[in-house]
């Protein structure tokens, strides 16, 4: 399970970016956040994952059934290893372009190797063919040597995927994972996100309310950096437009539709 | 007309920049004293000490071809140790890895070695450890440090972000985060700097190994001097040689790595 407790970020100017953002995710979960950009989506995801400072706030993982964990609060090794609980996936493009897919995936475990054996050996046969089985979950295995940057963008997410399967977490956090692929490799990539979250809790970032409907289990929409809808992921037209609506206005206003 | 665009202006505009530049160049001749009535007198003159230098002497073969391998094992030496030095470097000059107290102090000294001409170097280091090929290597692998050393610094704070931020995601440590998250994507920077540095070392050689590093240079500037000019042809014409060759083996190694990206 994972907790966010009232998050709060603030910029020194004053600029709200999450005000008391809270929720829980149990495991079997799949939860969508949505929001327009700019609502707080993927700095929430950032908190949970230990990977920007709250101005105020707790982001608590359960580690073992009673025992949790602050991932706000936690710095350098304990962090590291809360972190390592934690698979973030990130868009594809993210990957490391310069090394094979394989040795991508093999990263994953990367919180729980020692950096003398990562510097002076690497990675082991036995972690390969695990990062091997991985890439067969997500049907990238034909892949495995190949250049990471030779490959196609819904390729790479795949990829991205399989890291944080690799990593073996308590919980997956996904960055709006599909917002550059077509319309077929985000349906392949939502269908792989639901399939890991029979077993794991999944929390992910998207843009696509018609995919979080027919893919998620639960929505929790933002707006200006607060929670504004928490719930059922089929979202009615009257609450999308709460969501997105003065955002949407906004812009039209620019571009001089009104 | 249209708001932003006019032809006549274009026109006009570079009108002006090509009469600017013909302008300068008249100037700076005037300025250096150029000699147009010498130019052609001298012409002659240069044609016959020209023709002195040919043909080569190919009986000095013996003794110039250790030095045409001293001077490419003096390249190849300070080229690898610029090369291997230049990665802890960059990464300590490498505003998005180091802090400000280790980068500033570590672009500073690179930016005064380069401010340092290399021959200056080479005289200090020859005062200190005497004529020969040592001096050499130290001058060279000193300035080839301080040059792909910021080459790297500036390539690594190029580097994306968001790939290291990705491993760091995974529970790694900064040393792994550089080692899987930064270095491979710098390492074509790196192939390319050193080739590029690898070919301006064996130049380089030359005109130090005139002022006391040994090797070719040495070998052109004592054959001149003794106005044995056919042997500094060979020796010039040795030189030629490994510098093309050095531009065709650093090309096709870059090649190979690029093509590795695309299969």
């Amino acid at each position: 399970m994972i907790e966010a407790r009232e998050l709060d970020k603030r910029l020194p100017d004053g600029k709200v970016l999450l005000d008391r953002v809270s929720f829980k995710a149990l495991p079997g979960e799949f939860v969508a956040l949505l929001g327009a950009s700019g609502a707080g989506k993927t700095l929430t995801i950032r908190a949970m994952a230990g990977l920007t400072n709250l101005t105020s706030g707790d982001v608590r993982l359960t580690i073992n059934p009673g025992e949790s964990r602050s991932i706000a609060q936690a710095k350098g090794r304990e962090l590291r290893r809360l972190r390592s609980q934690v698979g973030v996936i990130f868009q594809g493009l993210q990957l490391v372009k310069r090394l094979t897919v394989i040795e991508n995936v093999m990263i994953g475990r990367l919180g729980s190797i020692h950096p003398v054996r990562s510097w002076l050996y690497g990675f082991t046969d036995g972690e390969a063919s695990q990062a091997y089985t991985a890439l067969e979950r997500v049907g990238m295995q034909s892949f495995a040597g190949r250049i990471t940057g030779s490959l196609s963008g819904g390729e790479m997410q795949r990829v991205a995927v399989a890291r944080a399967v690799h990593q073996k977490p308590l919980l997956y956090l996904a960055d709006e994972p599909i917002a550059s692929l077509d319309p077929r490799n985000a349906e392949t990539v939502m269908a792989m996100l639901q399939m890991l979250s029979r077993e794991t809790l999944v929390v992910g970032a998207f843009h696509q309310p018609d995919l979080v409907r027919r893919y998620c289990t639960r929505a929790i929409a933002l707006r200006q950096g607060k929670v504004v809808y928490d719930g059922p992921p089929a979202l009615s037209q009257s609450q999308l437009l709460e969501v997105y609506g003065a955002e949407i206005a906004t812009m039209e206003q620019q571009v001089g539709l009104q | 007309m249209i708001a932003g665009y006019s032809a006549p202006r274009q026109f006009l505009r570079r009108l002006s920049a090509i009469g600017g530049l013909a302008l300068a160049l008249v100037w700076a001749a005037g300025l250096c004293e150029f000699q147009w009535k010498g130019l052609a007198d001298s012409a002659l003159r240069v044609l016959e000490i020209l023709r002195g230098f040919f043909p080569p002497d190919w009986s000095a073969a013996e003794e110039i071809l250790p030095e045409a391998a001293k001077t490419l094992l003096l390249a190849s030496a300070a080229t690898l140790i610029g090369s291997v030095l230049s990665v802890p470097i960059g990464l300590a000059g490498a505003r998005n890895i180091a802090p400000p107290w280790l980068r500033l102090p570590v672009r500073l000294l690179l930016g005064l070695e380069r401010a340092t001409p290399d021959v200056l170097l080479l005289l200090f280091f020859v005062v200190a450890f005497g004529l020969g090929s040592f001096a050499g290597i130290l001058t060279l692998g000193l300035s080839s440090v301080a040059m792909l050393g910021k080459l790297m610094a500036d390539a690594i704070e190029e580097a994306d972000p968001h790939v290291a931020e990705s491993v760091r995601a995974t529970g790694a440590d900064l040393s792994q985060t550089i080692r899987y998250g930064v270095i491979p994507e710098v390492l074509p920077a790196l192939v390319s700097n050193t080739m590029f540095r690898f070919d301006y070392n064996i130049r380089s050689t030359i005109i130090l190994g005139a002022v006391g590093a040994g090797g070719l240079g040495q070998e052109i500037l004592f054959s001149i001097s003794r106005t044995n000019y056919e042997r500094a042809t060979l020796a010039a014409l040795a030189t030629l040689v490994l510098i093309v060759t050095a531009e065709q083996v650093g090309n096709s190694l870059r090649q190979r790595w690029m093509r590795d990206l695309r299969k």
